[in-house]
């Protein structure tokens, strides 16, 4: 109960007011969404102070990796620079977006951790401020979406809902990850390490530098992988192609089975978050 | 609000401590594996009890003065007041908005300026931008760093950094006020000051709670007192009474 004017806390009562206690967090946070964006914010910018162009020290070094692994690789696979400079531009700064996400979601609690023991701040509003923060990012870097889309001509040939709905599924997918990401991190130090050689083996295994013509469709190594799908969703109708409704469904299932399993893992850990840290 | 009120009922706190050991996954994986063996310590965690059966009830007007040696549970009791720590049994329940003043530092970000930290930390409080913005002048006046609160809060001396944290920490409308003992900050000046404030704070609140060892502070800012030993509290008692539960030490 936090209307900010009365607030109650119990020992535990069952499971099903976990659950409960667990909702009215998560109710919390959203009523309390002004104090998320001011974190994810202040973040931001502190990381950056003193710096003159601040986020875009990212955009550019991602531009350049863009630059030259478009052009190599175009070179090297035969393809044209205009259909693999979008190709792999739009593979880097999305799949950054899935990285930062997942991997700073390891930080989200250890972070937060002196103000998690002094306060009644909703625990949802941590896992927000991860998220704003690489939304932040990405809105930085959607310059050289632009930059690509205007260039190669795509606005001629792009689809930009179906992109927006990849996005969207994307968003509330990779939600759930740091989530989890958080709790397990917190309980166990090794998660970071692991979840981090994760995302490093996930961006050679995606379709990010490489396309995946040499497979048929569907084959399991991509259907697979759930990477696969958050990036084509968003990739192919920004470059006038379909992606295959399988990953939209996919994507979709993922995110209530996980969003399901993350919830019911905080419900059931949330007294307890507090005193791994 | 005339319904300010506490409740604490047979609170009982526990922290399992989750040892070095107890962190890393490898061990967990081990034990998972090794099953039975380690029998009774298969959740890996020590368990100590912080606050036992405790009972409290506070109403409007209630200054209560908690003491105790360190480790009693002191600041155990007040985060727990505060929501951070959810009872193991028991219950609590606290009508009226709280302000916990227990860490100075928290939320505060050295590389920002001054004025960005009231920001912050005005808004973890639980202000809203509006609501600051309205009180900028009165903090900033408050805390009497002038031209230094755009600077970043690096720039200060520890001093300074006390004054603006007690400024923000002290602006937020409360009914409930939570307080760990570090109100001797700054110089003779800035005491004087800060105390006339935490009088009118603790008027304004319908209830104060505030953890100390100075027995001169409670008398001055405390009608009730209550003595915490190993987690278990005395009943609570007069002020006046405050030697014996002292003698009782």
């Amino acid at each position: 109960m936090e209307s900010g004017q009365h607030m109650l806390r119990t020992g535990r009562r069952g499971t099903l007011f976990e659950f409960s206690m667990a909702l009215r967090d998560l109710v919390t946070s959203y009523h309390r969404r002004g104090l998320a964006w001011s974190l994810a914010w202040h973040d931001v910018v502190s990381r950056y102070r003193g710096s003159i162009l601040g986020p875009f020290w990212i955009t550019i070094s991602m531009g350049l990796m863009v630059l030259g692994i478009g052009l190599l690789y175009a070179k090297l696979f035969g393809i044209s620079v205009a259909e693999f400079m979008p190709y792999v531009a739009m593979g880097i700064v999305f799949f950054g977006l899935m990285a930062g996400t997942i991997n700073e979601g390891c930080d989200t609690f250890v972070q937060a951790s002196s103000m998690l023991s002094q306060t009644s701040l909703p625990m949802f509003t941590f896992i927000w401020r991860t998220v704003l923060r690489n939304l932040i990012n990405l809105a930085h870097h959607a310059v050289i979406i632009v930059g690509v889309i205007l260039v190669f001509g795509l606005w001629r040939v792009m689809d930009p809902f179906p992109a927006l709905g990849g996005l969207l599924l994307t968003i509330v997918n990779l939600a759930w990850i740091s989530m989890l990401a958080a709790i397990a991190s917190a309980r166990f130090r090794d998660i970071p390490q692991f979840v981090m050689s994760v995302m490093q083996f996930a961006i050679f295994m995606t379709p990010v530098f490489w396309k995946p013509d040499a497979f048929p469709d569907r084959h399991a190594f991509l259907t697979l992988n759930p990477f696969y799908h958050m990036l084509t969703t968003i990739r192919a109708p920004l470059m006038g192609q379909q992606a295959d409704g399988l990953s939209y469904v996919i994507l979709a299932i993922m995110a209530v089975l996980g969003w399901a399993l993350t919830f019911s893992v905080f419900a059931i850990t949330r007294r307890r978050i507090v005193h791994f840290l | 609000m005339t319904d300010v009120s506490i409740k604490v009922t047979d609170l009982t706190l526990r922290f399992p401590v989750y040892g070095v050991d107890a962190k890393s996954l490898k061990k967990n994986l081990a034990r998972v594996t090794v099953g039975g063996r380690l029998g009774a310590s298969n959740t890996g965690a020590t368990e100590v009890t912080a606050l036992s059966h405790l009972n409290l009830n506070l109403r409007a007007g209630d200054r209560l003065g908690l003491i105790g040696h360190n480790g009693s549970g002191k600041t155990t009791l007040l985060r727990a007041l505060s929501g951070a720590y959810e009872p193991d049994e028991g219950q609590i329940e606290v009508r009226g908005r709280i302000a916990a003043l227990l860490d100075l530092s928290l939320g505060i970000d050295p590389s920002a300026t001054g004025v960005d930290n009231i920001r912050l930390r005005g808004r973890i409080a639980g202000m809203s931008s509006k609501e600051i913005e309205d009180k900028m002048d009165e903090i900033a006046e408050f805390s009497g760093l002038g031209p230094f609160l755009a600077m970043p809060m690096k720039t200060y001396s520890a001093g300074m950094q006390a004054r603006l944290a007690f400024a923000v920490a002290t602006a937020v409308e409360a009914d409930v006020l939570l307080m760990d003992e570090w109100i001797s900050v700054g110089d003779a000046d800035f005491q004087k000051l800060a105390h006339r404030r935490l009088l009118n704070l603790v008027e304004r609140a319908g209830i104060l709670v505030l953890s100390s060892h100075d027995a001169g502070l409670l008398r001055l800012y405390c009608n009730k007192v209550m003595r915490l030993e190993g987690g278990v509290a005395s009943e609570v008692k007069d002020i006046r009474r405050l030697d014996e539960l002292l003698a009782a030490a």
